[in-house]
């Protein structure tokens, strides 16, 4: 099945002058015009952490394979990869500061990891043992919230927290070390939900610390990203009074300064805005999904010429970097991975009745009263509570 | 080493078989964990199938081509001697049939639910634990329908004793309840005027004791004759019958009273708190008059016994009353034991056990055994009087019969008053003529006026 | 900081004792106090600022206590309920209000799929106690989605509270509880009670947020039901009594849980039971109600439970919303067929 010939083609693209890029897909430096303003930001990264930024994607990417064969082994019931998305994710997850709110998606394995969340939580999720994973109050959890599986709504709860901090003057005070900012996750397909909509209705009203992070990563699902807008999906923050800026999601460099300087601008009490951070879901909507079925394998064969790992490796082959290191890294990751692949074997049950255990904060009688029915009704068979 | 199996996993949230495609490795080839080891087709798409183990390829258990369920096995892999993948997991990785845990021990996994659906069979449970007892509502324990029953027929349910396990009025105590009601009742006892009293339906046919009609008569006569075996109670009762009637020479006397003290008695005894609980009608009255007489004229509760130095007649001290009862088995006279000693509310309590318990037939010997004196209710069929049949053993019996309105004269005028007839057969080798009259007279006084009981 | 203005005519707290406010003016009461008591509570809704609410629940709330504190929001429901929950998130106990019940259903999605799960998403790890403001039922003559008893929506949903004052002292407590229950709760606000007036006792609260309450004695009929529907049993009962019928009422107050203890005491003495509400019948409040009751009851039942609901038909236009709610005539012809049995 081939797309549809009416598809017509966003006019944001990669090749849009509007867009900020640092690195070309072949990991050349060659800084477009919009990304002028942010190279003071790139050129302040030690080398240590851009080689830490490369660490950081080649090390998910290896998790995210092992996740997927993990549900091909049994192990789990789905799993949505976040292959080809790496620069944008860490770019904008080593932006924020470590006082910052985040809120991701369902895919941003990497931004949960960089803040601290154990990668087995994100594991156990997709396994059937937890709808929730991680404690977003634990301080080891670095402010991350969980994952909303419900497209967009999580937007509405970003800038409520934003509004939040605004009350409470946790923001603009110009220290940026304390102030703090919040940085929600979304994607093209949840761009087009009302609640997206409502939720910078708000932001802008209420002039949150808030960047709104768009990875438009050309599907949803099945559907091409044309369907969703026929403008590109950066111009809709102007139409909401905030600024927003298109991106080349590939480039972690620009990825992070792009980012960087958004958060702390809204940090700072200026109000929120939007990026759209353009790349491609490499891999498929979850597990469960063919892409052969809607997508050409020309057009996934063009966007992995633009893979984020690969420019970024290469530029740090230009920059100097030896086989050692790339070993090492390479090391690092499969170490991760078999560690993932591991405990995800070991992980055991549940207790049956915890279903009952947090419905409500309250004590509350017909909780407890189905709970003690549903407990001796379980251990009214001869062989015991199964 | 075991070998590991790999089941076929469910890969896509709910599918139930697949189509192996195309194999990647051949028995013997060594592999490592995430290495494809076959391509299979899904209803929703092409899936490569990475190995949970390394080591080296056992057994494909399925071929090319074949489509396989979800959590049937599809290969074996030996794994290396290398301790580190010997740590890492079970020995059976996958989906297995039905969703049950692939290894319970190994904590593997349980993903999806498999081709079959997850419900093998009902797991055993013990038997269900007895009723709790129903919490104590103001009023009765009963169901919906036990309630409409009970007003259709016509059955207070209050006086109903509850025999349910938990506590509730059943439909067969609310049976029992009305056709007790209809035999031990007396039918043409009429509601005192301006008493709120429950009217009995007159039973569509009262089942007369067995001993005068042991069957209906067949609708049709297949037969001029019909020859019934004589056995059981029936032969028991005619052995008896028969002994009595040609040994001990029956005198009846009898004597019409006007029993209306004894209906308003009744009636304000029903309506008393006291007696809410049991029942009461004209038998208990008579019953209470029948031990008052005999301890007036002793010799009515005697019995004439042949023994080897010749007859005597035997006075007893006690009275265990007996009451003629119609059963499920035939006739039955079971006995009130020492009904001397007892109040009025205890005897009423003692005659309705009794009743109960001979309508359920499961009066006993010993209950039947060492009665003194007996009453026979007749007023039930309807009769003013009788000439009964003493009961083996004793020397007298008394009749209650029915009690209904007939003019009598009071005061001077005829006025309609409730009219009973009192008779009672004697032996009249142990009772003679002024004492069989006595005693029938003393019966109808109490009748007349219950106060003398007071006496 | 209260101003000046706060005391200009419109509405004051009632300093102590019993005083007779309509309903309106004791959720004000209610909502002022906690607002003071918690400077983690806030408001927020639309025009509930300078404008003080449609029906004029939050009148010089915003005047007293700040814009930050009570919020005129964009005219968004799904925005006021997703924002509250993040609120939450941040430490607040929002309080929202949506003007009309049948505008609430925009933000179901965040009510039922977020703020009901997310705490049993977490798993306890964060509390979100938000509470939202909804005038529903009829009888005020509105047009169409003014009217609407949606209430069964949010008793199915588990993971919410849902209640239901009837009378001005019980909104007074009952607002204000809510607001310190850590959990989201549905607060349903009888509109065709804002006006009436009722004593509210300031100084003890009667009854705690989840008990259900005997208002008539009786001996014949049971009859329950929430919110507006309390005033009418009340009239039906006092007709009842006129014709020789003694009917005990019960005013369910919290539906989501139900607090079954006076309704099956009043059901095992009296043996029947009539449920009025003005929802549509099918698969209503009302059902769930009986059948429970049917259930626990059984043995003291005289007769089935019966209900009395509004047609299962959407609201009528106005001149006809007397013919689709229950009134006094129609829950007493239940009752009669009750005693019928």
């Amino acid at each position: 099945m081939t797309p549809t010939e009416n598809s017509v083609r966003p006019v944001s693209t990669v090749a849009d002058s509007a867009v900020v890029r640092v690195l070309a897909a072949d990991g050349t430096l060659a800084p477009t015009p919009a990304a002028e303003r942010y190279l003071e930001v790139v050129d302040a990264l030690t080398d240590a952490e851009v080689e830490g930024l490369y660490r950081d994607m080649v090390i998910i990417r290896a998790f995210d394979r092992q996740a997927t064969n993990l549900q091909r082994q049994g192990q789990l019931a789905l799993w949505p990869p976040s292959l080809g998305q790496e620069a944008a994710q860490v770019g904008s997850a080593r932006a924020a500061r470590p006082q910052d709110h985040v809120f991701p998606s369902y895919r941003e394995h990497v931004v949960a990891r960089i803040r601290g969340v154990d990668p087995i939580d994100i594991i156990r999720v997709m396994r059937g043992l937890t709808h929730g994973g991680w404690d977003p109050t634990d301080p080891r959890n670095g402010n991350t919230h969980i994952y909303t599986l419900v497209l967009g709504s999580q937007t509405l709860h970003a800038t409520g927290l934003g509004m939040g901090l605004v009350f409470d003057g946790r923001c603009g005070t110009g220290d940026l070390e304390r102030d703090e900012a919040v940085i929600v996750y979304y994607g093209d397909g949840a761009s087009s939900q009302g609640d997206v909509h409502e939720a910078m209705v708000f932001a802008a009203s209420y002039r949150t610390p808030q960047v709104f992070f768009l990875q438009n990563n050309q599907w949803a699902i099945s559907v091409p990203v044309a369907t969703q807008s026929r403008s590109p999906l950066y111009k809709r923050g102007e139409g909401y009074g905030m600024p927003s800026i298109p991106v080349d999601g590939n480039d972690v460099l620009a990825s992070y300064a792009v980012t960087k300087v958004a958060l702390d601008e809204a940090r700072a009490g200026d109000g929120p805005r939007a990026i759209e951070a353009l790349t491609y879901r490499m891999g498929a909507h979850t597990t469960s999904d063919d892409p052969t079925k809607y997508r050409t394998s020309d057009e996934e064969e063009s966007w992995a010429r633009r893979d984020p790992i690969a420019r970024m490796s290469a530029f740090l082959r230009a920059k100097g970097a030896g086989d050692e290191f790339f070993a090492d890294v390479e090391a690092e990751a499969e170490a991760v991975a078999e560690d993932a692949r591991v405990r995800t074997t070991q992980l055991g049950d549940i207790p049956t009745d915890v279903m009952f255990d947090h419905v409500y904060s309250d004590p509350h009688p017909l909780i407890v009263e189905q709970k003690a029915a549903f407990t001796a009704y379980e251990s009214s068979f001869e062989e015991g509570a199964s | 080493m075991s070998p590991q199996t790999f089941l076929l996993p469910d890969v896509g949230e709910g599918l139930t078989e697949a189509e192996i495609v195309q194999w990647r490795v051949a028995p013997g080839d060594t592999v490592a964990v995430n290495d494809v080891l076959v391509e299979i087709e899904t209803a929703k798409s092409l899936v490569e199938l990475p190995s949970p183990f390394s080591g080296a390829v056992g057994e494909l258990l399925a071929a090319e081509g074949e489509t396989v369920n979800v959590g049937a096995p599809i290969i074996t892999i030996v794994p290396s001697t290398q301790g580190t993948d010997a740590a890492a997991g079970p020995d059976v990785v996958g989906q297995s049939e039905h969703g049950e845990p692939a290894d319970p021990e190994g904590g593997s996994v349980l993903v999806g639910y498999g081709s079959a659906g997850h419900v093998q069979s009902r797991r055993r449970k013990p038997a269900v634990t007895a009723h709790e007892r129903v919490e104590a509502s103001v009023g009765v324990v009963a169901k919906p329908p036990i309630r409409k029953l009970a007003r259709d027929l016509a059955v207070d349910l209050a006086a109903v004793v509850p025999s349910g396990a938990a506590g509730e009025v059943t439909r067969e105590d609310v049976v029992r309840h009305a056709s007790q009601a209809s035999v031990f009742r007396n039918i043409e006892t009429p509601a005192w005027p301006g008493v709120r009293e429950e009217t009995i339906p007159v039973a569509a046919s009262p089942a007369p004791p067995a001993a005068t009609a042991p069957r209906p008569a067949p609708e049709v006569a297949e037969e001029r004759e019909e020859s019934i075996p004589v056995r059981g109670v029936r032969k028991a009762t005619a052995t008896a019958m028969t002994s009595s009637a040609y040994s001990a020479p029956h005198v009846t006397v009898w004597t019409d009273v006007d029993a209306t003290r004894t209906m308003e008695l009744v009636r304000r005894l029903k309506t008393s708190p006291d007696f809410a609980d049991v029942k009461v009608s004209p038998l208990l009255i008579m019953a209470r008059a029948v031990i008052w007489a005999v301890r007036r004229t002793p010799m009515v509760n005697a019995a004439w016994i042949d023994t080897e130095n010749g007859a005597e007649i035997r006075v007893r001290h006690y009275v265990n009353l007996g009451i003629a009862a119609a059963t499920p088995r035939g006739l039955l006279v079971p006995n009130i034991k020492d009904a001397q000693d007892l109040s009025l509310r205890e005897l009423a309590r003692a005659l309705e056990r009794l009743t109960l318990t001979a309508r359920e037939g499961r009066s006993t010997v010993a209950d039947q055994h060492g009665g003194t004196v007996t009453i026979t209710n007749i007023g039930v069929f309807g009769m003013d009087a009788g000439t009964p049949i003493i009961n083996p053993g004793e020397a007298g019996i008394v009749a209650l019969g029915t009690i209904r309105q007939k003019p009598w004269v009071v005061d001077g005028e005829v006025r309609p008053r409730y009219v009973t007839t009192v008779a009672g057969s004697f032996d009249h080798r142990v009772v003679d003529g002024d004492g069989m009259s006595r005693f029938i007279a003393d019966v109808a006084s109490i009748l007349e006026e219950p106060a003398l009981l007071l006496d | 900081m209260s101003t000046a203005n706060a005391s200009a005519g419109s509405a004051t707290a009632p300093t102590s004792g019993i005083e007779s406010l309509p309903f309106s003016r004791a959720l004000n009461a209610g909502l002022r106090r906690a607002l003071a008591d918690n400077d983690r509570v806030l408001l927020m809704g639309e025009d509930i600022g300078p404008l003080g609410g449609v029906f004029r629940v939050t009148e010089g709330l915003q005047a007293e206590f700040g814009a930050n504190r009570v919020l005129d929001t964009p005219l968004a429901e799904s925005g006021i309920v997703g924002t509250a929950i993040g609120l939450a998130m941040a430490g607040f106990r929002p309080v929202c209000e949506i003007q009309f019940d049948g505008f609430v259903f925009p933000a179901f999605d965040q009510i039922t799929s977020q703020l009901a799960k997310i705490t049993n998403r977490h798993e306890g790890a964060l509390r979100f106690p938000v509470v939202i403001r909804i005038p529903y039922g009829g009888h005020i003559g509105a047009v169409e989605h003014h009217q609407e008893s949606p209430e069964a929506y949010f008793t199915h949903t588990p993971g919410l509270r849902v209640v239901s004052p009837s009378t001005p002292n019980d909104a007074y407590w009952m607002i204000q509880d809510s607001i310190a229950s850590d959990d989201p709760v549905i607060f349903l606000e009888p509109k065709s009670r804002y006006w009436p007036k009722g004593d509210v006792d300031t100084t003890a609260r009667a009854l705690p947020l989840h008990a259900s309450r005997l208002v008539r004695r009786g001996t014949d009929v049971t009859l329950v039901g929430h919110g507006a529907m309390v005033a009418t049993l009340l009239q039906a009962a006092a007709l009842a009594e006129s014709e020789g019928t003694s009917c005990e009422v019960i005013d369910l107050r919290s539906l989501s849980p139900v607090d079954y203890g006076p309704i099956l005491d009043s059901v095992r003495r009296t043996g029947r039971m009539v449920y009025a509400q003005e929802a549509p019948g099918f698969t209503s409040l009302g059902s769930e109600i009986s059948a429970t009751v049917m259930e626990r009851a059984f043995y003291a039942l005289e007769a089935p439970v019966l209900r009395v609901s509004g047609y299962d038909t959407p609201f009528p236009p106005a001149k006809l919303e007397g013919k689709y709610l229950p009134d006094a005539d129609r829950i007493l012809e239940a009752v009669d067929r009750a005693l019928a049995y």
